[in-house]
Formats: structure tokens, sequence, C-alpha cells
């Protein structure tokens, strides 16, 4: 085998799209062995945690070769992991070559998200559908309607400014809180804590909680600590962002809120 | 009646998280159906126990064998229905009320509703690692 490192560096790129995208440990530390297997290589090890991949390949022999990568948290993006996951599936299948599956690689990391338009919709529907879901009725969903098109744009702006995620937490739910006040202060008559409540659910780490307990199941301890951390730092800024304005406008401003 | 709303009010809200999580056009009504069920069980449960910790214990169990039963019809990670159908049954509104009854100066019903944010999450964790227990060869089986 004298593309050992060609093979290699393949199976951790895919692994390294797929962490990237939200999958859990197991499943990236499977499909990169797999892969590796699949293209006849039988000595190797495969290391992986929630934000790096450490894998090594013939380690006894001349064309010995190992690669690491640092793999920061990022957004999930589910459609590119459905992709990745099909073509490993085809590379265990040996339905492609090493430089097919690297072309087809590069197309899979092309997978764009919705437009923004359609995002900024679904946001407003989202937190419409939970207020409704939580006990509001079509009032509080309607105002939930704006705050969730309103919440999506400042996720944008935090997204192309290149915000730190906890400090976008923070801010979204300022804004959140600030935009709910009208209603808390009793100026439009529909249940605050509703219009809240539908609101924040596009920023709670359920995406967080869940890899977490997964990473836990497989015994990946070290990566379902790091999720479970992240979770709870999470919720901890929406908590903040969310307290800051009513406690500032109920001791600054005496508002019965 | 009423279910059948929720049903759809909640499969709506899960496409809409499944559309932001940049989720497969083709598998957004799959999302939508396993979040939609996932909701209707909690519903139903937390309707005639008034148990909100045994609602999402059982509702997180059943949207876990569904993701896993779609993810083997689908050739899809079960990732993609679980991560979308879970949000309907994540406490927002625990963390909520914890942060508000905090700022009012109500501690006993601030710890009330943390402790009950702890156990809803606690039993989604039991939920999940329940669903994930069941060997895989019995999806297989299933598929043929």
């Amino acid at each position: 085998m004298d593309n050992t490192k060609e093979i290699l560096t393949l199976a951790v790129e895919i692994g390294d799209a797929m962490l990237r995208c939200g999958a859990e440990i197991y499943r990236v530390e499977d499909s990169v062995i797999r892969i590796l297997e699949a293209f006849g290589l039988d000595d190797f090890d495969a290391y992986v945690l929630s934000n790096g991949i450490f894998a090594s390949a013939n380690e006894s022999r001349e064309d010995a070769c190992s690669v690491v990568r640092y793999v920061p948290l990022s957004a999930t993006h589910l459609g590119k992991l459905a992709a990745l996951n099909q073509l490993t599936r085809d590379i265990c299948n040996h339905k492609c070559s090493v430089a097919e599956a690297s072309e087809r690689l590069k197309q899979c990391k092309k997978i764009p998200v919705y437009a923004n338009a359609v995002q900024l919709l679904a946001c407003g529907i989202g937190c419409a559908a939970f207020t409704f879901m939580f006990g509001g009725h079509l009032p509080e969903a309607l105002y939930a309607f704006f705050v969730g098109l309103i919440e999506q744009l400042a996720l944008f702006v935090c997204r192309k400014r290149k915000v730190s995620r906890f400090l976008t937490n923070v801010y979204v739910s300022l804004l959140i809180s600030l935009l709910s006040l009208p209603a808390a202060a009793g100026v439009i008559p529909v249940l605050h804590d509703k219009v809240v409540i539908g609101a924040i659910m596009p920023l709670v780490p359920g995406i967080a909680l869940t890899t977490s307990i997964r990473d836990f199941y497989n015994g990946d301890y070290l990566s379902g600590t790091i999720h479970l951390i992240d979770a709870l730092l999470t919720a901890l800024c929406i908590a903040v962002g969310i307290a800051l304005p009513i406690l500032l406008l109920r001791y600054g401003g005496n508002l019965p809120v | 009646m009423s279910y059948v709303l929720q049903f759809f009010i909640a499969a709506v809200a899960t496409v809409t998280f499944a559309i932001l999580f940049a989720a497969p056009k083709k598998e957004l009504v799959f999302c939508g159906v396993s979040g939609g069920l996932a909701w209707l069980v909690y519903f139903i449960l937390y309707r005639q126990s008034g148990n909100v910790v045994l609602g999402s214990l059982v509702a997180t169990f059943v949207l876990t064998i569904l993701s896993r039963i779609l993810a083997v019809a689908r050739c899809n990670p079960a990732t993609i229905y679980l991560v979308s159908g879970i949000f309907p049954l994540v406490p927002g509104a625990g963390i909520y009320y914890t942060a508000y009854y905090l700022i009012s100066g109500m501690p006993a019903k601030c710890s009330a509703k943390g402790l009950e944010t702890f156990e809803i999450a606690l039993a989604i964790v039991f939920g999940i690692i329940f669903g994930f227990s069941i060997p895989e060869t019995l999806f297989h089986k299933r598929k043929q």
C-alpha cells in the first residue's frame, strides 16, 4: 500500500466533516475505522473527541503515518451529516475509489443551508407553534411569531460578526426579553411567559443535551462531559439574558413586571 | 380533535426546527411526524397522569425508537430525526420559570421549578438510553 497517507487523510477528513456538523463521537469513530478497513488497511488506530481527531496507520511499517485534527464546536448541519453518512456507506460497499470519495467529500462540504428568508420564516413559525404548544393562544402565538422573526435576524447578525456562542445566547435572549416587555408590563394584553418560552426555543440546548447523552451511553465520557457543560452553560446564558431586563425594569422603572 | 391539533402544531414546530438545522428536504416530513408523535405521547400522558417527568420519559423513549426505525427505513443517521424531534420535549419552559422565580424573590417556587427542570432533563436522558439499549438487530429484521 503506497497510498496509506492518502487513505488516512481521506478518512479523517470525512470524520472531521461529520464531527463539525454535529455527529456523535461513536458514529465518527466508527465511520473512520470502517473507511480505513474498506480501503484495505489493517493496522491502525483512531481516537475521536468532541473537538479533535487523532489517527495513525501502519505504525510498524515503512509507510507509517498519522493525522491530528482540531475540530471546533460548530453549528449543526443535518443535511451534510446525511450526505456524509451516505458517502461512508458507499465507500464501505466498495462503490467508490479514494479519488472519487475525495471529490464527493468536497461536494458534501458545499451543501448549503436553507435560504435566509426560509430560515427567517421557519424561526417565526416555530416560535409561534411552541408558544401555542406550551399553553399560549392565538394572540400569544402571533406575538411570538414577530419576536421569532426579529430573533432570527439577530442570530444572522451574530453569525456574520462571528460573535461567540455564549454571547450570542445572552444577546439574543436579552433581545427576546426586551421585545416581550410590552406584554409583561400589560401594554399589550397577552401572556408574557408563554411568548418568552416559545421564543427561547431556538436557543435551548436540545442538541447539545442529546449528543451528550449519546456520548455517555457509548462510553465517550470526556466528549459527553464537554457537550453537557455546553448545554448547561447555554441554559445559564439564556436565563441571564431573560432575567436582566425584567430586573432592571422592576427596580429601575417601578413597573409591575 | 384537540389531539389532532396538538399533533399538527408539534409537527409544524419540529419541521421548522429541522429547517433551522439544515435537515435534508426529503426528510423534513419524517422529522415532523416523529416530533409530532413524541409530543402527542407526552401530551396524552400529561393530561392523564399530570406527571411531567413520566410524560417526558415515555415520549423520549417513543421518539428514540421511532428515530431508529426511520433511520433504518430511510438509510440515514437516527440523529436527524432524534435531534429535531426532541425539541418539543426539552424543558425550555423550565429554564424560564426557574430564572423568573429566582429574580422574583420566590425561592420555594424557584427550587421546585429548578428541580422539575432537572428531573425532566434526567427523564430525557433515560428515555434516550432505554431507546438505544434495544439491540440494533431487531430494527434490521423489521426491514425485510
